[in-house]
């Protein structure tokens, strides 16, 4: 099959699933029936016939009268529209799409860097303890990787809080950007940054290099304990892909026309092992995008996933509505964009 | 290759020998064998016990009120290990070790019941779907693709959102997010022993389809699904004391170890103990059933059986 034919046949598949993405979020919010709706758009203060009036205008708005499935399709276009609603809680009250545009940077921003560091660190660890097998680096870090594997994600994220910035102070423990030096800033306001709303792309393009430094800095730990929480599941799949590849034929050929090991190892076996690899990575995204509603819990980073929890501890219908959307659109996202790089570097998925 | 089978089927028979009998023994050859299998073992019936203890018979090891933690208003600062409190004290006084003996029975319990039920319900929905495929399946495929979607703490904080805050809901929010994993993983299995020779021959030898899926392909999905099990039950502990580490607030006071460990984190930087020993606990509980697994994928593999 040509590559544009698979994008294509690729591309349409996510259809599908943004239904069903869509359908289970509508779904969840009635539940309850159109209890969480109301208390999404009612004035709280509204008391007697004036909240009786509001609560009926509210079943017009929604059509809460009309059967579900028409219902949904009402909805689907209301946030196609761009209008998700309402939250309300302690860290933003507000439309729903305004929270995203302040939350969901810092999200892709911890997303992004801990993916890389994932793969700095779990390539050549995992390529090595393969190449060196049963050596003592290798039996260290199976121990490693085990331990890592079986912490719950809280744990690491606190190991490494503790370590690097309470006993180290290397890092700062909280925050996504230091607020004193936004102060003044004319490409920041009401906490969200321009044009790109990512603060460190932003002070990047405006030329502000002591901003982005601060950005990064704040992003290092929570990326670290991240990476540390993901990067287990690759190694020890890297390393067994890498045994598998390693005892190949073409790779005893390489050896035995006199190639240098280094090339055997970078150049025939390595790239070869990376491929199911990153199936599992697309998998071990959902983990990731877990794994940041606890980091930005943990170190108070403003992101969607501390968004979320703020918004189930108190009772915000909005906010678990949006962050739920947000994340499934950013892992549908993702797994296309792997499946894309996978079709392209491996020719027999194309079928 | 029949002619040999039927010989070593004659020479059992002469013999009086059961197979099964041998392979069993085989099995447990196998598994204890492995020092870290056992030791795996060893740590993950240490917990039972101490489940089955606090569950029915809390006063055997000193434990008052198995239902919630005992606040000391006192006192409300965490502590350092001292005689008087071997682990400690967290936040609200309360003494660690009595928290984690009680904390880890609701643990266990609920792992088990969600990777139980998860297992259960993924593996009939796989079974089936896999062995009659056709629209059924295809449906079943894309339900899963569509909680594949959302990342599953997301879609089990949403759930717990709507259904409301209570342990039970957790652990129901997890059976919802974990049965898909199951019924793609009992499919896949199931496809591939479909395609089997002794499959094909009992077909050809005229089996229904009923007696062909008991008799021919669960015995051969269950073995890899009860690893998959004991693997689990240590990631659902993980991602379980997660949710309850980011989702009831300091007043709930329910025995839990995520819960424990939330309570110290306003302390981390006094009291590291607070959140590192109720952390650690949980982690030696997963790294024991992982062990544990990977002594049993050992056991069913067929490479270390040949004789």
């Amino acid at each position: 099959m040509k590559l544009w034919l698979y994008i294509v046949r690729r591309l349409l598949l996510i259809i599908p699933t943004l239904i069903g993405l869509t359908l289970i979020t509508f779904i969840l919010i009635h539940v309850q029936g159109n209890n969480l709706i109301i208390a999404e758009y009612l004035n709280p203060h509204l008391t007697g016939a004036a909240r009786d009036y509001a609560i009926q205008q509210l079943y017009q708005r929604f059509h809460l009268n009309d059967p579900l499935y028409i219902q949904y399709m009402y909805w689907l276009i209301q946030v196609l529209n761009g209008d998700l609603g309402f939250t309300r809680t302690p860290i933003y009250s507000g439309p729903v799409t305004t929270a995203l545009a302040l939350f969901y940077p810092n999200t892709i921003m911890l997303a992004v860097i801990s993916s890389i560091l994932i793969w700095i660190i779990g390539i050549p660890i995992g390529v090595w303890s393969a190449v060196k097998r049963d050596s003592l680096f290798d039996q260290s870090m199976r121990v490693v990787t085990f331990t890592l594997y079986a912490m719950p994600p809280y744990l690491v994220y606190l190991l490494v809080l503790i370590v690097f910035a309470v006993y180290l102070s290397l890092f700062p423990i909280s925050g996504a950007v230091n607020p004193l030096l936004l102060q003044g800033i004319d490409w920041y306001s009401n906490g969200i940054s321009y044009p790109t709303h990512i603060v460190f792309i932003d002070a990047l393009l405006h030329g502000n290099f002591a901003i982005a430094l601060d950005s990064i800095w704040h992003f290092i730990l929570p990326s670290i304990g991240l990476a540390l929480g993901g990067v287990a599941g690759i190694i020890r799949l890297l390393r067994s892909s890498m045994l598998e590849v390693l005892d190949q034929d073409y790779i005893r050929m390489a050896r035995s026309k006199g190639i240098r090991e280094k090339y055997v190892i970078n150049t025939h076996a390595r790239r070869n092992a990376l491929i199911p690899a990153l199936t599992s990575f697309v998998y071990g995204f959902a983990g990731l995008l877990g794994g940041v509603v606890v980091t930005e819990t943990i170190f108070n980073i403003p992101g969607v996933g501390y968004w979320t929890v703020q918004a189930l501890l108190n009772n915000d219908a909005g906010g678990i509505m949006g962050s739920t959307l947000i994340f499934g659109i950013i892992l549908v996202t993702a797994s296309l964009i792997l499946d894309l790089i996978y079709a392209a570097i491996d020719p027999r998925v194309r079928y | 290759m029949s002619k040999e089978l039927g010989l070593i089927g004659r020479r059992n028979y002469l013999l009086k020998r059961n197979p099964r009998l041998d392979e069993l023994k085989i099995s447990f050859k196998i598994f204890f064998s492995n020092p870290t299998a056992v030791a795996g073992l060893v740590i993950t019936l240490l917990y039972f016990i101490d489940t089955f203890l606090v569950q029915f018979f809390p006063w055997a090891i000193g434990i008052h009120d198995p239902n919630q933690y005992i606040i000391n208003p006192y006192n409300p600062v965490p502590t350092p290990p001292s005689p008087q409190h071997p682990l400690g004290t967290t936040y609200g006084g309360i003494d660690l070790l009595d928290a984690i003996l009680k904390s880890i029975r609701v643990d266990v319990e609920y792992t088990l019941l969600i990777v139980l039920s998860g297992a259960l319900i993924g593996l009939v929905l796989g079974l089936v779907s896999g062995f009659f495929g056709g629209i059924m399946d295809e449906i079943l495929m894309r339900i899963t693709d569509i909680f594949f979607s959302i990342p599953y703490l997301v879609l089990a904080i949403a759930i717990i959102f709507v259904l409301g805050r209570s342990l039970d809901i957790v652990a129901l929010s997890l059976i919802i997010v974990w049965w898909p994993l199951y019924a793609r993983y009992a499919r896949g299995q199931t496809l591939s022993i479909k395609q089997m020779t002794f499959i094909e021959a009992a077909k050809a030898a005229g089996t229904r389809d009923f007696w062909i899926m008991f008799r021919h392909i669960i015995p051969n999905v269950l073995p890899p699904i009860f690893v998959q099990i004991s693997l689990d039950l240590g990631v659902v502990v993980g991602v379980f004391s997660t949710l309850t580490f980011i989702g009831f607030s300091p007043t709930a006071n329910i025995p839990e170890l995520g819960y424990l460990t939330s309570l110290g984190l306003n302390f981390v930087s006094i009291a590291p103990w607070a959140v590192i020993i109720p952390g650690l606990v949980i982690t030696i509980f997963a790294l024991a059933v992982n062990l544990m697994g990977d002594g049993l994928r050992d056991v069913i593999d067929p490479r270390r059986r040949s004789v």
